[in-house]
């Protein structure tokens, strides 16, 4: 029997699945080799992957920021393409205790900068070549192979590189003399796969057989029965023999793993001091045969091994274990990696994207996939998650195949800026904290201005408010108003209503209009109003007409609304912010339309002789006051901004520029009350006026 | 366990590459280039660090090639020495002792053992150009006191000295003139501009000179922008110049590029316009252009082959030109053209350093390869390199949510009125593996802004995002749903807005689960519930505005602690709400160890910066280290280590987890790490020590080997079986048949064997040229056309042969070359038969 129990089990299920794949795939004329590029991550810290493609082309991607290092193509890269390739250990190895060793490639980020790549061709010949400087070494040809080169492995310690091939022979080569150091045949059919052991005196050779060689006498130590097909990998697990008991000769008790080609199955074997048994230990079982194994070495009892087994269909089995002696079922991996493609809308399905290969990094938490394709392949670091039994990673790859030439030399990502991203300008609601109606603050205000200024009931509002409409309507008798018009648009929300009348630029027909506005519709129009504001700057000008209007005709309804603070929230967020820009200006401009309409008013108020004047005789008196108040206000406002801003917004409608004290607030709400309009209006006209000149800016 | 070192200070990247102008070897294949203590050596193909010389003690000022050996460089610095060294293998080779600092180093092929250096002795300002002679001993220290004053009173630059015409004089500009010192004659001519006296304001200085290789041509660069060329300028009054004048700035520095074939000499110049000019033949209509270099150019140079021309940038970088102006290969250090304001970040996604980069980028710099990842051009706008041109900076930068989020600010002010503010959400698109832009803020607040962060509690229903600045505000963003009927979104909101006493907030962080948020106001803290951002309690402590705040983290996390610009170190108790201890300190940076209670503090003193390593919970530190540099630390970052450390020593327990970078004023990037200076040597002089005392490297063999078979004879050469690639261009007869004009050349069958046999070696070597395939298959088809040719081609491949037996110097094993003897047999027997 040349294979263990559960090796034949597997090989048996999946061969005649992996025939029909080669011959689908048709990618290579050889049945038995291997599936998959020869492509290796460099040592440590996995800065480069190097990957020698079909087309004969060796390339080292940076596996940091996936991009191209360098590019080389060997000479006879037709006849000879690449076969297998091998990193060489770092520049820098000083015998020294392991801890030690181990500190110091860490430490210093520049010191394990690594180099050498070791390149096997298909003619037999070996390639060494340096990174650094990005040119051929030397190449080892005399005495070495006369057929394809299977597998090369970089001896940790002393520099010496293994080669076998289908030759049937293992050569181990001095690479500083670049000679043969010695050559012996390994078996009697090609030589697939080679491994060294951890502690550097053993050498696994897998041809027919899985044979263990000591490397000093070049003996066979032991025989494993190994694969039914040409075993593809072979990697020791373990540096320390299971067993602490054991006496430890560096090589008993440890086990090693084998994946072949077309071989679902990878078996575990361990070595043992007794020489009878040849079979695995166990096995893991994958979904397709194994392109690419990595794995994190386990360096004492506890810890587990951790596997990443990337297989030809594109997929990543990982396995976490404990690796203690028998185990008769195939273990299933622990965690499942899948790559596809996002599928949006019209592209049909998602496709599957295959990952090439997986490198663990040196936290052992995180795995490098290289995914796509093999000419421009695409690396990331995948943080591990163990709980998850399955990952499906949804990456677009469509973009990598763009031109990057450019982005190569100046190393210059641009992050996407389309225009979905959300923009956010003063004033947008989302720039600002939302008004909120529930803020203590507020309300403590607004229930000490009510027990102060309790003597103006709302009745008494609206009574004053409805004696306005009549008046209003008795005054202006004119037909070219749209109310009715508007009122229904804004209730049915229709927006070729809403144009027909908002987009007017009569300022007369604006006023008859919003006059004539039943009450309930003020605040939808209000509304209305804002989202047209934060639109088109054009529109904005016609509609700050609007807004005014609304603004002086309704205020005193507005005032008596209880939830004013978070339904006009953010319109005076608006008007606060565009006034920003030209505060002081606006100030001066409030100032004086103030001035002139209160001349104005008086001037009217001369010529008429109504009764009702005549009453309000007492608030002209008080508005003259006023008038010096509002000096002392407009000061005042300016430090006080911030800190009154939530009365301000309760009371904004009514007066911007007014300062909060008690008594004004009485005496201004018994103007309201007098229904003395005019005067309103114009502190109204004020208080809005702050938007006019950056209107102007803005037809600018 | 291993016996632990002390701790040091050392350097862990980010050199400065642009202080000098770098030289290329012989062959292109290197450029070497200063970098403070050392030198570089970078392959110009991979743009990778081959070796790096180590040996000065101080600034290395100045780097030639050896004249009478190309394999060795030499170097002068602070230190007041000249090395030599073998730059291949990485050796030192002399060390020449001359005793006063050494500003520049010049070598001249005609004087061989003499170099020029550029000293001064006595005054501060007052720098001779001395030629100084290297006396021929053999041992490796040697004293070399005989100096011999050139020329005095000149720039202290390098830029500003060249050597012309086969070292028959120099040229030296300063200020307003240019002198130039004729070495047979021994005279000094001084041209001095006159415009210069008239107007006071004229930009008539001198920035640079360089002079022609072959012609008695100095060309000088100006402060206006203008080049000049002299010419005749051995006469004292019948000298003539002529103006180039392209540059709007001054013009940095110029370099004649080497004569090659029938192309003439072009000059090059470059300036703040990051554009190189090269101006054919020095004649102003021809001029070509390679712009957006990026940086400001420092410094031209060109191979000695002239196929290759570099450039150093201010922004620390070495771009590698083509002849034909196409930049193949930047060598980048860390980008330090342009204060950092963004301080040091780690990316949690690649675990790279991330800060200001170029203009309006953040660079991703990796830490454990010492290089520069890539640039995010967050600002995307061009940037236009001019003198007094208000830039939008890039000042603020955070990651949140394991990289997912990165949230940039930006500002403009160019009056004190006008500031132009954007704070930019990027979302990291997985797919991609790309940040896309998903919030753009236009001025989120008034006035600029302090601080930034995220909330990174991993138990965050919301991500949260917090500013602070100076409007007295700090403001709440929480991630919504901004979906609408046409697609699906995510956008960032205010939530809320905080203010105290309308104080500027200068501070903000979050606790470690996110429970809390500290802000800070000038001198007071306030700690608001991020549930209900209602404000829980106030600290205050008076002692001057508070300049760094954190959480404690972990076992710590029921402490707050804060720097003030008073030099108090505070830290309160959360749960007493009462202040736990303080202490006198003058804290600079303030950093918590991400993975550990502890936090990392460098405090600024007269003598220097001292890092202090502290617990929350303890007053005591668990580390001191006094002086670790002598210029102020502006930044410093905990980076995790992807394997802990196992430091068994109480005192370094601290850098177990992870590492402790610090940025300094200089923008030099430091770190601390326990290895002896022996362990802690780069990569070539370990090597060195190799050799000596431990097993070569198989790398150091390999290169060794190389590098003496191309020097040594080839009997030497025989006996090695390392075979190398054929070198086509080498070999006269295929330049030659390369060269010539096809029309005029003799049919290609006639020509194909000449051509095989030019390839081959001479009898004597007894080797052949590996043959590339497609050759032979001609040389088959041509063999059958006739048979006389194959009379003649012998004949010719006779001559040829002992022509070539001397410039060929390649060999084959062999066994391929008889296997090629072999297939020549053949051929001709199978002609014969014919």
């Amino acid at each position: 029997p040349r294979s263990g129990a559960p090796a034949r089990g597997g090989t048996r299920g999946c061969r005649g699945a992996g025939a029909a794949m080669a011959a689908g795939g048709g990618g290579s004329c050889d049945p038995l080799a291997p599936a998959g590029v020869p492509c290796a991550f460099s040592p440590h810290s996995q800065a480069y992957f190097a990957l020698a493609s079909t087309d004969g082309h060796l390339r080292v991607w940076e596996t940091a920021n996936n991009r191209l290092h360098q590019e080389y193509v060997p000479s006879a890269h037709l006849s000879g393409t690449c076969t297998c390739l091998a990193w060489a250990p770092a520049r820098l190895q000083a015998k020294e205790s392991p801890q030690r060793k181990k500190r110091k490639s860490e430490a210093v980020g520049t010191s394990d900068q690594v180099d050498l790549l070791a390149l096997g061709t298909a003619v037999g010949s070996i390639l060494l070549y340096s990174t650094v400087k990005g040119e051929l070494h030397s190449k080892l040809i005399s005495g070495g192979h006369d057929n394809r080169v299977n597998c090369l492995q970089w001896h940790q310690d002393s520099g010496c590189l293994y080669s076998c091939s289908d030759d049937k022979h293992i050569v181990e080569w001095n690479v500083q003399t670049c000679k043969v150091k010695c050559k012996w045949k390994g078996d009697n059919s090609s030589v697939s796969s080679l491994c060294i052991s951890p502690d550097g005196k053993m050498l696994l050779s897998a041809g027919r057989t899985i044979k263990l060689w000591v490397l000093e006498t070049k003996e066979v130590y032991r025989h494993f029965t190994g694969h039914a097909t040409p075993v593809s990998s072979l990697r020791f697990t373990t540096i320390r023999p299971p067993n602490e008991s054991q006496p430890c000769d560096g090589i008993t008790g440890l086990y090693f793993l084998s994946g072949a080609v077309h071989d679902r199955l990878i078996n575990v074997w361990q070595v043992r001091s007794e020489n009878k048994e040849k079979n695995a230990v166990m096995s893991f079982t994958v979904t397709d045969e194994p392109v690419c194994i990595d794995l994190t070495l386990s360096e004492n009892k506890e810890e587990p091994v951790k596997l990443a087994v990337v297989c030809k269909d594109g997929q990543v089995h990982l396995f976490e274990h404990i690796l203690n002696g028998y185990c008769k079922k195939p273990l299933t991996s622990n965690c499942t990696i899948q790559m596809a493609t996002p599928g949006k809308g019209k592209k049909s399905t998602p496709k599957p994207i295959p990952i090439l290969a997986a490198g663990f990094c040196s936290d052992k938490m995180s795995l490098l996939l290289v995914y796509g394709s093999w000419f421009q392949p695409a690396i990331e670091r995948v943080a591990l998650n163990s709980k998850e039994p399955h990952m499906c990673l949804i990456r677009d790859i469509s973009n990598c195949w763009a031109p990057k030439v450019e982005t190569a030399i100046t190393k210059v990502r641009t992050p996407v800026m389309n225009s979905e991203a959300k923009v956010l300008v003063p004033g947008i609601p989302g720039h600002h904290a939302a008004v909120k109606p529930a803020s203590p603050q507020t309300k403590q205000v607004e229930n000490k201005r009510k027990l102060e200024g309790d003597e103006v009931s709302i009745e008494d509002r609206l009574g004053a408010m409805q004696i306005d409409t009549k008046k209003g309507k008795d005054e202006l008798l004119q037909t070219n108003s749209f109310p009715v018009l508007l009122t229904q648009g804004l209730e049915s929300n229709d927006l070729e209503m809403l144009n027909k009348v908002l987009q007017t630029r009569n300022l007369n027909l604006i006023k008859k209009t919003v006059l004539r506005m039943p009450l309930h519709a003020i605040i939808p129009l209000l509304q209305e109003l804002t989202k047209r504001l934060q639109g088109h700057p054009n529109s904005a000008v016609v509609m700050v007409q609007w807004l005014k209007c609304v603004l002086t005709v309704h205020a005193s309804y507005l005032s008596t609304l209880p939830d004013l603070v978070p339904q006009l929230g953010t319109l005076y967020q608006l008007m606060e912010s565009r006034v920003k820009t030209f505060q002081k200006l606006s100030h001066l401009h409030g100032k004086l339309i103030l001035l002139i309409t209160q001349v104005t008013a008086s001037e009217k108020a001369k010529g008429m002789t109504s009764p009702e004047q005549k009453a309000k005789l007492v608030y002209e008196e008080e508005s003259s006051e006023e008038e010096s108040d509002d000096e002392i206000a407009d000061k005042d406002s300016d430090d006080n901004w911030d800190e009154d801003e939530e009365e301000k917004e309760s009371e904004k409608d009514e007066e911007v520029d007014e300062e909060n004290e008690e008594e004004d607030d009485d005496a201004e709400k018994d103007e309201e009350n007098g229904e003395d309009r005019d005067v309103a209006s114009e502190k109204e006209l004020n208080g809005d006026s702050d938007l006019d000149p950056e209107n102007e800016s803005e037809e600018e | 366990m291993v016996e632990e070192e002390s701790l040091r200070v050392v350097r862990c990247g980010g050199s400065e590459l642009n202080f000098r102008r770098p030289v290329f070897s012989a062959d292109s294949k290197y450029v070497f280039c200063v970098s403070g203590d050392f030198v570089k050596v970078y392959s110009t193909a991979t743009e990778e660090c081959v070796h790096i010389l180590h040996g000065h003690r101080n600034l290395v000022t100045g780097i030639q090639l050896n004249p009478n050996n190309h394999l060795q460089l030499y170097s002068c610095s602070f230190d007041g020495t000249i090395k030599l060294w073998d730059y291949v293998d990485g050796i030192l080779i002399k060390t020449f002792t001359v005793g006063c600092q050494l500003h520049a180093l010049f070598t001249l092929t005609q004087t061989e053992d003499s170099v020029f250096v550029i000293i001064n002795k006595e005054k501060p300002d007052v720098f001779q150009l001395v030629s100084v002679k290297l006396p021929k001993s053999s041992g490796q220290e040697i004293e070399a006191k005989e100096l011999s004053i050139v020329l005095d009173y000149i720039n202290q630059s390098p830029k500003c000295i060249a050597f012309g015409n086969e070292g028959e004089y120099v040229a030296a500009v300063r200020d307003f003139y240019l002198s130039v010192y004729f070495f047979k004659k021994k005279t000094t001519s001084r041209f001095t501009l006159s415009s210069s006296r008239n107007k006071k304001r004229s930009k008539n200085n001198f920035t640079c000179v360089a002079c022609h290789p072959k012609e008695d041509c100095i060309a000088s660069g100006h402060k206006d922008g203008k080049i000049r060329l002299w010419r005749n300028f051995n006469d004292d009054k019948k000298y003539t110049y002529t103006c180039l004048h392209w540059h709007h700035d001054l013009v940095m520095d110029l370099a004649f590029s080497v004569t090659g074939g029938h192309k003439g000499t072009s000059l090059l110049s470059g300036g703040r316009e990051s554009v190189l000019v090269e101006w054919r033949d020095t004649v102003e209509k021809n001029k070509e252009f390679l712009p957006r270099l990026g940086a400001t150019i420092e410094h031209i140079a060109v191979s000695p082959a002239g196929d290759l021309f570099c450039t150093s940038h201010s922004d620390n970088k070495i771009v590698v030109i083509h002849r034909n102006l196409e930049a193949s290969a930047v060598i980048q250090g860390l980008v330090k053209d342009r204060s950092i304001f963004t301080g040091l970040m780690i990316d949690p996604r690649t675990k790279a350093l991330v800060l200001n980069g170029k203009p309006g980028h953040l660079q991703f710099y990796s830490l454990q390869s010492d290089k520069q990842l890539y640039n995010l051009d967050i600002i995307q706008q061009e940037f236009i390199n001019d003198y007094g041109l208000i830039q939008i900076e890039l000042t603020k930068a955070a990651f949140g949510y394991f990289g997912n989020w990165l949230a940039t600010v930006e500002q403009r002010q160019e009056k004190e009125t006008e500031l132009e503010l954007q704070m930019k959400l990027w979302l990291f698109n997985k797919k991609t593996q790309g940040f896309v832009l998903n919030t753009k803020i236009n001025m989120p607040h008034e006035d600029h802004i302090t601080a930034l962060c995220f909330c990174n509690a991993e138990k965050s229903e919301q991500p949260t995002l917090v500013t602070a600045s100076k409007d007295g505000h700090f403001k709440v963003w929480i991630l919504t749903d901004d979906s609408d009927i046409y697609k699906k979104a995510v956008g960032w909101t205010c939530d809320f807005v905080g203010s105290y006493h309308k104080y500027q907030a200068t501070n903000c962080c979050f606790s470690e689960d996110g429970s809390l948020l500290a802000v800070s106001f000038e001198e007071i803290v306030t700690i608001w519930d991020s549930g209900t951002w209602e404000l829980k309690c106030t600290f205050c402590q008076r002692a001057g505005k508070i300049r760094h705040l954190c959480f404690g983290r972990l076992t710590c996390s029921k402490y707050l602690v804060g720097a003030t610009e008073n030099g108090i170190l505070c830290c309160w108790n959360l749960l007493s709400c009462a202040l736990e201890w303080s202490a006198k300190l003058n804290i600079r940076v303030m950093e918590p160890d991400p993975d550990s209670e502890n936090i990392a503090a460098v405090s600024q003193s007269s003598g220097g910066s001292d890092l202090f390593v502290f617990k929350p919970s303890e007053p005591r530190p668990l580390y001191i280290q006094k002086n670790i540099s002598r210029e102020e630390v502006q930044w410093g970052v905990f980076v995790p280590r992807d394997v802990p450390e196992s430091f068994t020593s109480e005192a370094y327990q601290w850098l177990n987890r992870s590492q402790f970078y610090f940025l300094t004023k200089s923008q030099s990037l430091l770190t601390f790490s326990t290895e002896s200076p022996e362990e802690k040597l780069t990569p070539t002089s370990k090597q060195l020590l190799a050799e000596e005392s431990l097993p070569t490297t198989p790398f150091y063999f390999i290169l060794g080997k190389h590098r003496q078979q191309q020097d040594e004879t080839l009997n030497e050469a025989l006996d090695n079986e390392l075979v190398q690639l054929p070198l086509t261009e080498n070999i006269p007869a295929v330049n030659e048949l390369l060269h010539t004009p096809a029309h005029v050349l003799p049919s290609a069958s006639f020509l194909c064997t000449m051509f095989v046999n030019s390839l081959l070696l001479s009898k004597e070597t007894k080797s052949a040229e590996e043959m590339p395939d497609d050759i032979d298959m001609k040389e088959e088809k041509e063999s059958d056309d006739s048979d006389e040719e194959n009379d003649f081609t012998e004949k010719v491949q006779d001559t040829n042969d002992t022509d070539l037996g001397e410039d060929v110097v390649r060999q084959l094993s062999k066994a391929e070359e008889k296997e090629l003897r072999k297939f020549r047999k053949v051929d001709y027997s199978w002609i014969a038969a014919l």
